[in-house]
């Protein structure tokens, strides 16, 4: 299998403190990564690195051959739903338009949105569940809609490789299994690859096909089979056995 | 009624030039709401003063250019001034490690110190007199404003609506989160750096039109009103160029026809009672 992303020796510093240090993680086409870790781990560092908001100390990230600099730029490479988003609810936009800024990098300046990139938009609010809400203002929906509508808006360019931080929380456990199945079928239509930065071990667990545990350094990337146990207990103090059912459980 | 600025009366050119800065500022009082700018006006329209305050101690240095003691030449020291602030307030705030309205404020008040400090040398080193510009940068004045002022209006009128129509999706996306946008691959830099700049070339040219004191109404009541009217972006846009245009021609309108009235203070009451109305207007239909 190909690999759509490469980090190769890494180490990121704010200051003199060392967050990352000597990460070297291939990203393969067509999978779902998932990035678990303690609280200053460095997992929300390495988002934004691989955001290009920020640049590494040392080594490299690619994204299909690209900078992150270079692969934002593109428009459509990279969606990014980001964690905890309070959208601004007297902004005067409709949830469709919401969802079309998502094209104003693939776009391009001073060129109209190409016909089918606005309908795929539609399809896309279609298939988070929203397609009714589309011409309403976004101060007037939901938090769960608005997340919704902010998951259209994260993959509008036809991104090949979606980012995503901390998508779980604040959903309760049946809400939990509905996003995990409806990311694996979006994974499958779209074609995505998934990186996925989360506390929530078990929804990490029940869709990821490898794990990535990060504490500054990598101490772990691999299948969740073959995870050592008493690692994952040493981060989390959660019992992978039950994690592992949980997986099973899940399968479609 | 011909267009040629050169060929209309002072009351023409004094409601062309009102009509274009109040579409112009109505357009980006949206964005500059929405971005929560409403101090950056205030912070570049008193650079203005500083730029004046800069220009009356150079004509002192060099009293044999008498350029820099014209109304141009005072006025175009001022120009440079503010779109040195804008860009230097542009910078501070880009990656908002210093709050906007911080760095704005710091602005505005070294401006303004400065402006008084050369004011006083001014008036001291030259037995009192008023420095070039005094009242013109306080409270502007229409009934003066040249052909060529009527003309740079117009076009400045149509760069912001060239502008805010041929890059909207990537302003909208800027004002609706700076972050987001960037990993959307929007240009969010250029994007910072072109509305600051827009913003303070329509002070630049609103403060002759309205003075220092007042330029900022321009640029903040026309969108906090249409923001009380709809929340879709195109209604918002099109009822902020209305409020705009309403208050700049009604306002020069009414200081024609009482000539003790200054065309500033009467455009920007208004633009107040527009606000006023839609305010009281939305509270009183609001469900209870």
């Amino acid at each position: 299998m190909s690999t759509i992303a490469q980090i190769a020796n890494l180490d990121f510093a704010y200051s003199q403190q060392l967050v990352l240090k000597q990460i070297c993680l291939p990203i393969e086409r067509g999978c779902t990564l998932g990035v678990i870790g303690p609280n200053g781990g460095g997992k929300t560092t390495l988002l934004r690195l691989f955001l290009g908001l920020l640049r590494p100390t040392r080594g490299t990230i690619t994204i299909e051959g690209l900078t992150p600099r270079a692969a934002i730029a593109r428009g459509d490479l990279i969606g990014y739903l980001p964690q905890n988003y309070n959208l601004p609810r007297d902004f005067p936009i409709t949830v469709r338009q919401l969802a079309r800024l998502g094209l104003a990098g693939k776009t391009g300046l001073l060129k109209p949105h190409k016909p089918d990139d606005l309908d795929f938009v539609d399809w896309l609010l279609d298939r988070v569940g929203i397609p009714d809400l589309a011409q309403r203002p976004i101060g007037s929906i939901s938090g769960g809609q608005q997340q919704r509508a902010l998951f259209a808006r994260a993959l509008a360019g036809r991104p090949s490789l979606l980012l995503l931080d901390e998508p779980t929380t604040g959903i309760d456990s049946s809400g939990r299994q509905r996003f995990i199945d409806f990311l694996r079928n979006l994974k499958h239509e779209l074609k995505l690859t998934v990186v996925f930065v989360s506390h929530d071990l078990q929804a990490v667990t029940a869709i990821s096909d490898r794990i990535a545990c990060l504490n500054v350094t990598l101490h772990c990337h691999d299948a969740l089979e073959r995870l050592p146990p008493d690692l994952v207990h040493e981060f989390f103090a959660c019992d992978l056995q039950a994690a592992r059912v949980l997986k099973e459980k899940s399968k479609p | 009624m011909c267009f040629c600025p050169l060929a209309m009366s002072s009351l023409q050119n004094a409601l062309v030039t009102a009509t274009a800065m109040g579409t112009a500022c109505a357009l980006l009082s949206v964005f500059v709401v929405l971005r929560r700018w409403a101090f950056i006006g205030e912070g570049i329209a008193h650079a203005g003063f500083g730029g004046a305050g800069t220009a009356w101690i150079l004509a002192l240095l060099f009293p044999s250019a008498s350029f820099l003691s014209s109304q141009q030449g005072v006025y175009s020291v001022a120009v440079l001034f503010c779109i040195c602030t804008a860009i230097g307030i542009g910078y501070v705030t880009r990656n908002e490690h210093v709050r906007t309205d911080t760095a704005i404020g710091i602005f505005l008040v070294a401006a303004l110190a400065w402006g008084f400090i050369a004011y006083g040398i001014y008036s001291h080193v030259r037995a009192a007199a008023t420095p070039p510009g005094w009242d013109e940068y306080l409270l502007g004045h229409m009934s003066q404003l040249s052909p060529a002022y009527t003309a740079a209006s117009l076009a400045i009128c149509a760069i912001v609506l060239l502008v805010t129509l041929g890059l909207s999706k990537e302003i909208v996306a800027y004002c609706f989160d700076p972050a987001l946008a960037a990993v959307s691959g929007v240009p969010v830099r250029f994007i910072h750096y072109l509305l600051i700049v827009l913003v303070a070339i329509t002070i630049i040219a609103g403060m002759r039109l309205m003075g220092t004191l007042l330029v900022t109404a321009l640029l903040v009541l026309p969108g906090a009103t249409a923001l009380l009217l709809s929340q879709r972006i195109g209604i918002v846009l099109a009822s902020s160029a209305t409020v705009g245009l309403i208050a700049a021609v009604a306002g020069t309108l009414i200081s024609d026809r009482w000539r003790f009235i200054l065309e500033g203070p009467a455009i920007v009451m208004m633009l107040v009672l527009q606000f006023a109305a839609v305010y009281f207007y939305r509270w009183a239909i609001k469900p209870r």
